[in-house]
């Protein structure tokens, strides 16, 4: 797949990597300053632990290093696919309990989420350029629609989950720039196949 | 205009939908309407209108399409474009809509040629959107997290109108809000961009002709940033006098963009810049250390920053800061000079001793004092002497010498390096040559050829000139490589005296002095000329020179305007050294009028009018006419004077007409035979009855006695005792004689008696002068009191002379002399003189009665005697000193007739120094 890369391929696929580098450390960087913001908007403890948010993989994983191109663009895709519901979602009752009493952490959550989906997007285009075909949200949609909605949350519970999900959201930033850096090297490691082979 | 359609037919289309059957439900029905409604037409293109009638109408009111008019704005529409489609629709079409207005109505004219209004119509004209070009946006960091992207773009031409333009953007599988501008056409804010991902943004315009889409823009917003500046920007002073650090903050993180910086920075009241290279800040940093500045100065800072990529914009310069170095020793020594005065006694110099005070590159921090230090170099054994002096000058008292001073300026950190001045106890090196100065705009340039010897450094001093105050010196110390330099801070129309000391190693030139002017104007007065002497063709004319505040220049020369009232006017030019100039060739008795100007290179300026009128006369013309008319006039008096006295006699005669003398008849019957006693008896006997008068001699002052014998002096006192004695004299009525005046009148004979007896008698008398040698003559009052008919005296007189020349002649005065002969000396040399005018005319010899003195009148030499006549007389005289003096008897006892007289008279000769006893 590499060698039938074009010159302006390899170019779009470069700077798209690049961008994503710099959106997901920025991305980062924002999810932080939103962190510290919500903490205190919310009344929380920073201390406060959250559990594992549904839906989302998790960023932690084992033998990373391993990882071929496209899977590490797919798990990223499907991460911030799903953050991209849910901080929708966390704007939505954030609009609901505060009206527009506190615009400015709703903004930051607009921008975050913007940020999620330019992202996303990004991803999207990564994988068009590995000849790999972007999977639909439509199935994710229909699998979401399979299983019973989640049951409606406390006040106190959509704000730990909100804070589980920025936390979250923090390290998957982490991941994809070591992510896109790995894909922006100019190696054979882009034989995803192989890697996608050996992945377990 | 397209508002003011709208309105007419917004207000007609009311009235129509009054009368339509669908707005009124019928209240009154329309028989028509027109296809389109209210159309929007391009401008320029065709446009055609329908008007359709109702069929009720046709059978109500028989009106036909064929009925129908067309208006624009009540203006009828040419027929030519109607066209009847069938009777009840009717059409217009026009080729241009920009002929149209609205409204456009629909007309019939019914009945009588009545005309009635079926429909109208708003028509508006205008264009479709241009397609909006130019698109461009810029990020703007409005805080640390808030980014807003502007977009402008060019909307192209006005339409016409109502046109709606949009931004919009999208990422390529999300569209975002559009962005509408607001008030505006030509741009539109968003509020929330999204970095890192490929923005196409692109403006759509439309309006009810069109919709025009501008060419996309496909950028990442973080490519179009202008960042804020760096803020909280802290200034600290490190341990070097040269460096400062600068310290801030970036207010976008690194995870957004890294940044690059530009550093400039400048010196507290200076305006120009520097800046620290970009490549050393080419870094993400937020502080920075700025080397190779002055020590203790202020420096202003400010920063700015940009993607450290150099995409995007820089941002605009941080809030300016100050920061100071810290101090360093100076740098180099004050410049130092001194002013000699000499005024008190040359031996004794007062020196003032100047320097300048460092400028603070120089200083480098605060001068806390100066060290002084005077070596007389003329004297070994003299000792060094010091001074600290915070201000920037010392006077000192110095004998003359050569004296070198040594300063050295302070401050908290060490001393300068020494000044050195040389003060020589005289000037005797070379100066400079060909000093010469150039205005320079605003700087006066002062330049000078070296001398041929290494000079270390000049001195250049300048002065304003003034005429009311002294001139107070501003110097300057230049190296000695320099041959000229700009003086700043000159005035101009200011005179300046400018003078250059070059400065050797072991003495000091003379100075070279010039003055100069930045700036010449024309004089600011004329000079006040006056005459200081005025002519009779000339007049010196004096001025003063105008004082230095009044030339404004160098005055080049001066002009002497003058002229008559009627006359032309005269120019002279006069050297500007001079302050006096005679003006000639003048025209006398005249009024001129005379004016000054002075010049300077840059124009001239004239002074008040003076007038002077020239004199009349030139100098010594009165005197040349006055002296010789007074000459003439003496010499005239003088002739006359002359003339009366050479004619004195025949004056006289008509003055004072001789009056003859009767006794006189009678004296030239005397006998000098015939004794005096007998004479006196023979007297007595004539006049027996005392009607004779005794002629009264009386003789004063005959000191002389030694010239008298004996013999001489009795006769004299016998004449002084016998009073009646008497001597014929006559010289004029009332006892006065020609020229005597005499002291005393002595009448010998008795007065009274004479008065008795004489009382018709008529009295003469001479007075005779005598005197003795050189003594004041004696004057002699003789009186005669003859009985005798003057007439007849006279006539027998004139009868005898045969005319009136003879008169004088034969009118002899008989004097009888009391004295001797010695004793005649003034009064009778008068007489003398008379007598010798007699004798020139020739008609001496028998009348004349000399009366000589004989040797004695010889030596006494009267003045008058020395006339001319003397001489031509001289013989007579001869002839008469050697005789006696002849004493005119009067014989009274035969009285000879006239004619006799002259004929019994004869000279009597006597001794010498004698007298003949009568």
């Amino acid at each position: 797949m590499a060698a039938a890369e074009s010159p302006s391929a390899a170019l779009r696929r470069r700077d798209l990597c690049s961008r994503g580098i710099r959106l997901a450390g920025k991305m980062r960087a924002d999810v932080v300053d939103l962190l510290d913001a919500y903490v205190e908007q919310q009344g929380l403890d920073a201390s406060a632990s959250a559990a594992a948010v549904e839906g989302v993989p998790l960023a932690a994983v084992e033998r990373w290093d391993e990882q071929t191109g496209t899977q590490r663009l797919l798990e990223n895709l499907a991460a911030y696919r799903a953050f991209r519901t849910l901080l929708a979602q966390m704007l939505e009752e954030q609009r609901e309990q505060l009206g527009e009493a506190d615009a400015g952490l709703g903004r930051a959550l607009a921008a975050v989420l913007l940020q999620v989906s330019a992202f996303a997007y990004h991803l999207e285009e990564l994988l068009r350029l590995e000849s790999r075909g972007v999977p639909g949200e439509e199935g994710d949609e229909e699998e979401e629609d399979g299983p019973p909605p989640p049951p409606r949350l406390s006040l106190f519970e959509q704000k730990l989950r909100g804070l589980g999900v920025l936390r979250e959201l923090a390290q998957w930033a982490v991941r994809s720039v070591r992510d896109l850096r790995q894909l922006a090297k100019p190696s054979p490691a882009t034989g995803a196949a192989p890697g996608l082979a050996e992945s377990p | 205009m397209f508002s003011r359609w709208n309105w007419v037919a917004c207000g007609f289309y009311l009235v129509l939908s009054i009368c339509s059957p669908d707005a009124s439900s019928g209240l009154v029905q329309s028989c028509g309407h027109i296809i389109p409604e209210s159309p929007v037409l391009a401008l320029g293109s065709n446009f055609t209108a329908l008007c359709i009638l109702n069929e009720s109408c046709l059978d109500f009111g028989n009106i036909y399409a064929s009925q129908i008019i067309w208006k624009i704005k009540n203006r009828v529409v040419p027929k030519e474009q109607y066209r009847e489609i069938n009777r009840t629709v009717s059409s217009v079409t026009f080729n241009d809509t920009s002929t149209l207005a609205t409204p456009l109505t629909c007309n019939i004219l019914a009945d009588g040629q009545i005309e009635q209004n079926i429909y109208g119509i708003t028509v508006t004209v205008g264009l479709p959107p241009e397609k909006p070009k130019n698109l461009s946006c810029i990020v703007h960091q409005e805080s640390r997290f808030t980014y807003a992207m502007t977009c402008t773009w060019n909307p192209g031409r006005h339409t016409f109108l109502d046109t709606q333009f949009r931004l919009r953007y999208r990422w390529p599988e999300q569209i975002f809000p559009d962005c509408i501008p607001k008030d505006v056409n030509n741009s539109c804010t968003i509020d929330d961009s999204q970095f890192f991902v490929n923005t196409e943004i692109w403006v759509e315009a439309t309006n009810a002709l069109g919709k025009a889409v501008s060419d996309p823009l496909v950028v990442d917003p973080i490519d179009i940033v202008k960042p804020l500046p760096p803020q909280n920007v802290s200034i600290t002073s490190g341990l070097l006098p040269t460096v400062l650090q600068l310290v801030w903050e970036n207010w976008i993180s690194d995870a957004v963009m890294t940044l690059k910086f530009n550093i400039r920075y400048r010196i507290v009241g200076d305006t120009n810049w520097m800046e620290v290279p970009p490549e050393d800040t080419a870094s993400p940093r937020t502080s920075f250390s700025i080397q190779g500045l002055r020590p203790y100065t202020e420096y202003v800072f400010s920063i700015r920053c940009m993607k450290e990529d150099g995409v995007g914009y820089w941002s605009d310069w941080s809030e300016e800061k100050t920061g100071i170095t810290i101090e360093d020793k100076p740098s180099k020594g004050p410049p130092i000079w001194r002013i000699i005065d000499t005024s008190q006694s040359p031996a004794c110099w007062t020196v003032h001793l100047i320097w300048k005070a460092l400028k603070p590159y120089e200083a480098n921090g605060v001068i806390l004092q100066y060290e002084l230090t005077v070596r007389d170099k003329s004297s070994l054994s003299s000792p060094v002497k010091k001074y600290n002096v915070t201000s920037t000058n010392y006077t000192l008292q110095l004998r003359e010498g050569t004296y070198e001073v040594t300063l050295i300026a302070r401050n908290s950190v060490g001393p300068s390096p020494p000044s050195v001045l040389l003060i020589p106890a005289s000037n005797s090196k070379a100066p400079v040559k060909n000093l010469r100065t150039l205005p320079k705009h605003d700087k006066l340039w002062v330049g000078w050829t070296a001398p041929n010897n290494y000079v270390l450094k000049y001195v250049i001093e300048w002065c304003l000139m003034s005429s009311s105050s002294d001139c107070i010196i501003e110097w300057q110390i230049v190296l000695g490589d320099v041959q000229g330099i700009d003086l700043k801070g000159i005035k101009p129309f200011k005179c300046y005296l400018i003078t250059v000391y070059p400065l050797y190693a072991d003495g000091q030139g003379s100075g070279q002095s010039v003055k100069a002017y930045l700036k010449q104007d024309r004089p600011s007065k004329g000079p006040t000329v006056q005459t200081k002497k005025v002519g009779k063709a000339e007049a010196v004319l004096t001025w003063n020179h105008l004082t230095v505040e009044e030339q404004n220049g160098f005055i080049r020369n001066y002009t002497i305007l003058y002229k008559t009232i009627d006359g032309n006017e005269t120019v002279v030019t006069v050297d500007p050294s001079k302050t006096e100039y005679t003006l000639s060739s003048l025209t006398s008795d005249t009024l001129y009028t005379v004016r000054m100007m002075a010049s300077t290179d840059n124009g001239s300026r004239t002074g008040p009018d003076f007038t002077f009128t020239t004199q009349k006369f030139g100098k010594g013309e009165i005197e040349a006419i006055v002296v010789p008319v007074c000459l003439a006039f003496l010499l005239i008096v003088l002739l006359g004077v002359l003339f009366c006295f050479n004619k004195r006699d025949l004056i006289k005669k008509h003055i004072w007409p001789i009056v003859p003398d009767p006794s006189k008849s009678n004296i030239a019957q005397w006998s000098p035979q015939v004794p005096a006693k007998h004479n006196i008896s023979s007297k007595d006997q004539m006049y027996p009855e005392g009607s004779f008068t005794d002629v009264s001699v009386v003789e004063i002052e005959a000191d002389d006695k030694k010239s008298f014998s004996e013999q001489d002096l009795k006769p004299f006192d016998l004449l002084k005792k016998e009073k009646s004695t008497s001597e014929g004299h006559s010289s004029g009525i009332g006892g006065s004689s020609c020229m005597s005046s005499p002291r005393q009148s002595v009448s010998d004979s008795d007065e009274g008696e004479t008065t008795q007896n004489t009382s018709s008698t008529v009295q003469y008398s001479t007075v005779v002068l005598n005197g003795y040698r050189d003594q004041t003559p004696v004057q002699v009052f003789s009186r005669s009191e003859s009985t005798q008919p003057l007439l007849d005296s006279e006539e027998r007189s004139e009868d005898h002379a045969g005319g009136a020349d003879s008169t004088p002649q034969r009118q002899q005065y008989f004097r009888q002399n009391g004295g001797q002969d010695e004793t005649n000396t003034d009064r009778p040399c008068f007489e003398r003189t008379k007598q010798i005018t007699h004798a020139n005319e020739g008609d001496l010899v028998g009348f004349v009665q000399l009366q000589i003195s004989g040797q004695s009148s010889q030596p006494l030499g009267l003045g008058m005697e020395k006339n001319t006549q003397e001489a031509a007389v001289s013989d007579v005289l001869q002839a008469c000193t050697e005789g006696q003096t002849v004493r005119p008897e009067t014989v009274e006892e035969n009285p000879l007739s006239v004619d006799e007289m002259p004929k019994s008279y004869l000279p009597q000769t006597v001794r010498q120094g004698g007298y003949m006893p009568q």
